[in-house]
């Protein structure tokens, strides 16, 4: 027993465990390329999406005196150790949905990422009976992934806790206009995916990428003589299938899976991805386990949702029992509503809290991976209430390679296309304009 | 629509109520017909003028259930495959159930289990090989290229395809040998867009006035894939091999012979399922009154009453009429303490005609489903029946409307509070139309019990129909029996059952082209007097879908 205790890991599970319901068992980690001096380290993003608006008192910065000097608000308090990391970003509009097909949920979702107008078309009917189908275009995350994601075994990590509405209300991240990439919502399935080629060694791992490549090979030749026997819109999906066979077999090759550096974390129990209850161990789990992959290097960009807009889901652990979108509706009169949604609000910060935290005690190079991550968190609308797309509610934590942190700032009317090509910017893809060029003034000002 | 059945919240209602104003609206046509017209005005079929018959993705079930019937193997695989996106509930859509990259990847990792799986238990069953050189082997391999991958392909494979498995095959076999070559080929063909796709619209070599018949193979498919959600038996298998289901009478023999197997019973839960959106009932949350024990995870056994009871509906009653009036409830232990009837100690059993329960529309399952976690849901209540009844959708708000809706009153009753909305002059057009339709459904709670008093004030279960364009419909009505009486002869419930069924073999939402085929089918229905067998029959029977439009390339 005593080597347990002074297990700082065990500790720090523990501490975790106590701050968020994070249950996993975390390995000692060290970043892959720790050890490799004066090597440019690869920068990671996440997006980050909880639904349904904010309460503004209590989630943007108080005491503002100046871009510098403010405090967190009542939703935050838990970001306080990495305060210095933040950007706030008041005053910035999701303009990209002032036209355009679908209702205020479905064109908040679908825009929030991608900066696009959704698609016309009868596909999805809102609650309201608005129509319309999937966002118009790639998203930041598939953008940035394209030069980014060149050589990690898996390109994105798309992980949601209780996102199961298969349509445009529970999608942020597309591969490409109408093409969305639906979240991994088991915690044991995100497990299999990342881990369970540990533990071979090199011969092992060479002997099935070659099987995987022969077989992969006669299949992409069957995509290829079928789609000439098809329609042109069939054609188009068995091509774009085919890019992805090809895109699979690539990045199989490269694969890092099994460095001694990286160490798999325990096997996650058994959970229901349907069950209200075991939401905070999924997020724990999923946010530890994207920690590790990115530590690993098996990936570089990935997109966390919790649940999705419109959703009618309770907070039982902490005892917030109304359902999600109706609550949100409360007005500002409700005090128990209000109550339930800055708890619930402040559960979501806490889950970046305990993300942060754990990239912060993942040493690289002289400094940890939190240094050479991005995380943008958004909304679809900014207040349940209203269905209001200004002023989002946008925060970034990391980035502090390119962006001046530790800031709360104040825009006026200005679209988030902008945002987006900040973003862009800062994960070194060059752009000046995303999404809907319209919109874009180029990279938001003041950012570095 | 599924959103708008599970999510419309009263706020969100309100926004839409204010865009409806005071007029009371005007439905958009149901698909293919306007609601107070025979279907067949304004159609004009024209021959050889077919829709589209776009390739299908497996579904997750369908991958299953092929995989079962190919191998074997029951493990169920897809578990690891993300959820298919959906259109109106239903997750075969063609439109939006494509490929992306979690999918493929899950396609090669479920293919490596199951090929590894099939011949470390089957190796001398699948491909038996009594040689020992390379080259018998080879000829082994052959042999197993072309039976396997026909079952896999539910096709004989093109020269080239049995070319290109057998190069692949021998390579494998010189370099692995013999055991890792029959299960690599076999992860090949598990990922070919053969076997992943159904290819209704590969090229066919004869063409009729541009209309393209498919050839009995692609008919099995489409026939096994809609009928019992897998790959074609061997019966099917055969009648494909000699050409038959170009005769639409052995289309019909066989359809209804698809109709006894077992895994007929499973589509008709699938498609029930989809049509009812029962996955709502996953993981539902609903908090119990005082004094009743925590009711987590209750929503598996809503589920399996309500499929219960759908499935006597369809295969003991077997016409639309009883899916309203058959009395009886099933419940297990679980339900029948908190519905107050008597349960088995284990399984469930029917109750009959327990007090308030007739048809589907008092359905315990069905009733909690459609309902918010404290109270009863006359809104989605009301939409499910113009939606998923009636097929009438509910108008649109303008553009750039975003209202700010009042704090609601928290010390107003269920009714009272969602009055509102009528009361409003703003809000009442489209709320009559919605809540006038759900307000019947008082007397059951958000747990499905049958109540005849709320708070101590008796239940006021007075609704209004509106809207239908059916006078049999439309009208004040008092509670769940009556609606029901009137749905079950309403011609527009019986073509929309109809449709849904439509969409749900053709795996897309009905177009213009599909209007005289789905008119067909509509009209066999009602002759038949509402039987459900005979509309699936008539489904396969229809033009639509044993016929695709020529596409550039055929000849």
């Amino acid at each position: 027993m005593d080597r347990v205790r002074k297990n700082p890991e065990l500790s720090r599970r523990h501490f975790l465990r106590a701050a968020g319901g994070a249950a996993v068992a975390l390995p000692l980690l060290s970043s892959l390329r720790a050890g490799a001096a004066g090597e440019n380290f690869p920068k990671r993003l996440v997006l980050m999406y909880t639904p349904n608006g904010v309460v503004p008192d209590a989630w943007w910065p108080e005491n503002v005196v100046s871009e510098t000097s403010w405090d967190l608000n009542t939703i935050h308090k838990s970001l306080a150790p990495f305060k210095d990391r933040l950007l706030f970003l008041k005053g910035v509009d999701l303009a990209v949905t002032n036209d355009g097909p679908g209702g205020l949920h479905q064109k908040g979702i679908g825009g929030l990422f991608t900066g696009q107008q959704l698609q016309s078309g009868d596909l999805f009917v809102d609650g309201c009976g608005q129509r319309a189908g999937w966002a118009n275009g790639i998203s930041i995350d598939q953008e940035i992934a394209k030069t980014l994601a060149v050589g990690t075994p898996i390109k994105s990590l798309e992980l949601g806790v209780r996102a199961t509405e298969n349509d445009v209300q529970g999608r942020i991240a597309y591969a490409g206009p109408g093409a969305p990439l639906p979240p991994m919502n088991d915690p044991s399935e995100v497990f299999q995916r990342l881990f369970s080629g540990f533990g071979q060694n090199t011969d092992q791992l060479a002997e099935l990428r070659a099987r995987r490549r022969s077989v992969l090979d006669t299949v992409q030749a069957q995509f290829r003589s079928v789609s000439a026997r098809v329609s042109s819109s069939d054609q188009q999906k068995l091509e774009a299938h085919l890019t992805l066979v090809r895109d699979l077999e690539s990045r199989m090759a490269t694969g890092s899976n099994g460095s001694t550096s990286c160490v798999a974390p325990a096997v996650p129990a058994a959970l229901d991805a349907n069950s209200e209850d075991d939401m905070p161990t999924i997020a724990g789990l999923h946010l530890d386990m994207l920690a590790t992959a990115f530590a690993c290097d098996l990936t570089r960009i990935a997109s966390f949702q919790i649940s999705t807009s419109l959703n009618h889901i309770r907070y039982p652990w902490l005892n917030s029992m109304g359902e999600g979108h109706a609550l949100s509706h409360m007005g500002p009169s409700d005090a128990d509503a209000f109550q339930e949604l800055v708890s619930r609000q402040t559960w979501h910060s806490q889950m970046l809290t305990n993300f942060l935290t754990r990239l912060s005690q993942i040493p690289e190079g002289s400094g940890t991976v939190l240094d050479n991550t991005l995380v943008l968190w958004g909304n679809e609308v900014s207040e349940g209430n209203t269905h209001s797309h200004q002023s989002i509610p946008f925060l970034m934590a990391g980035g502090g390679w390119y962006f001046r942190t530790g800031r709360s700032l104040q825009y006026s009317n200005t679209s988030h296309n902008d945002l987006l090509v900040s973003v862009l910017n800062a994960m070194g893809t060059p752009a000046t304009t995303f999404g809907q060029a319209d919109l874009c003034d180029g990279p938001l000002s003041g950012l570095v | 629509m599924r959103i708008a059945l599970r999510l419309l919240g009263p706020a969100c209602v309100l926004s839409l109520a204010v865009a409806c104003s005071s007029a009371a609206p005007t439905p958009p046509p149901a698909s293919g017909a306007p609601p107070d017209a025979p279907p067949a005005d304004g159609l004009v079929c024209q021959a050889n003028q077919h829709p589209a018959a776009p390739i299908s993705l497996l579904t997750r079930a369908q991958y299953d259930a092929t995989i079962a019937d190919l191998l074997g193997d029951n493990s169920q695989p897809s578990s690891s495959f993300p959820a298919e996106n959906e259109v109106s509930g239903f997750n075969n859509n063609t439109e939006v159930h494509i490929a992306n990259p979690l999918l493929v990847e899950q396609f090669m990792n479920a293919a490596e289990g199951i090929a590894g799986r099939a011949v470390a238990a089957n190796l001398s069953t699948l491909a038996p090989c009594a040689g020992t050189s390379n080259a018998e082997r080879a000829s082994c391999g052959s042999s197993f290229v072309a039976s396997f991958g026909k079952r896999a392909f539910r096709r004989p494979l093109t020269t080239d395809e049995a070319q290109s498995f057998n190069t692949l095959f021998s390579g494998l076999n010189s370099t692995r040998g013999y055991s890792a070559a029959v299960e690599l080929t076999m992860q090949a063909l598990l990922q070919s867009p053969q076997f992943l796709y159904r290819l209704d619209s590969e090229r066919a070599p004869t063409v009729e006035s541009g209309a393209v018949p498919l050839d009995s193979y692609q008919i099995a498919s489409r026939m096994s894939y809609f009928l019992t959600g897998s790959m074609p038996d061997s019966v099917l298998f055969g009648a494909a091999d000699a050409g038959a289901l170009s005769s639409t009478a052995e289309i019909e023999t066989q359809a209804r012979r698809l109709l006894e197997t077992s895994r007929a019973k499973a589509m008709v839960r699938d498609f029930n399922q989809q049509w009812l959106q029962l996955d709502q009932l996953s993981g539902l949350a609903r908090n119990p009154p005082q004094g009743m024990a925590d009711v987590k995870g209750i929503g598996a056994d809503y589920r399996e009453s309500l499929q219960q009871f759908l499935d006597q509906v369809f295969w003991e009653h077997g016409d639309l009429p009883s899916l309203f009036s058959s009395p009886q409830t099933f419940v297990n232990a679980r339900l029948g303490a908190v519905l107050g009837l008597e349960a088995p100690a284990s399984g469930f059993a029917a109750v009959s005609a327990a007090p308030g329960r007739v048809g589907l529309l008092s359905q315990p399952g069905l009733m909690a489903m459609l309902a918010h976690s404290d109270q009863s849901g006359p809104v989605q209540r009301g939409v499910f029946v113009l939606q998923r009844l009636l097929c009438i959708d509910v108008p649109p708000p303008p553009p750039g409307l975003n209202p700010v809706p009042p704090d609601p009153d928290p010390n107003l009753t269920t009714r009272e509070r969602f009055a509102v909305h009528t009361a409003s002059s703003s809000c009442s057009g489209c709320h009559k139309l919605i809540d006038g339709a759900g307000f019947g459904f008082e007397n059951y709670d958000q747990l499905g019990r049958y109540r005849t008093e709320e708070n101590g004030l008796p239940v006021d279960a007075s609704g209004e129909m509106m809207a239908t364009g059916e006078p049999a419909v439309n009208g004040p009505y008092t509670g769940v029996l009556e609606l029901s009486n009137r749905l079950a002869q309403s011609p527009r419930v019986e073509r929309c059952l109809a449709t849904n069924w439509y969409r749900y073999a053709m795996g897309r939402v009905e177009t213009e082209a599909d209007g005289c085929s789905l008119r067909e089918v509509e009209q066999k229905f009602t002759a038949s007097g509402g039987q459900f067998k005979e509309l699936l029959v008539a489904v396969t029977l229809s033009e639509a879908f044993r016929y695709r439009p020529a596409i550039p390339g055929d000849m």
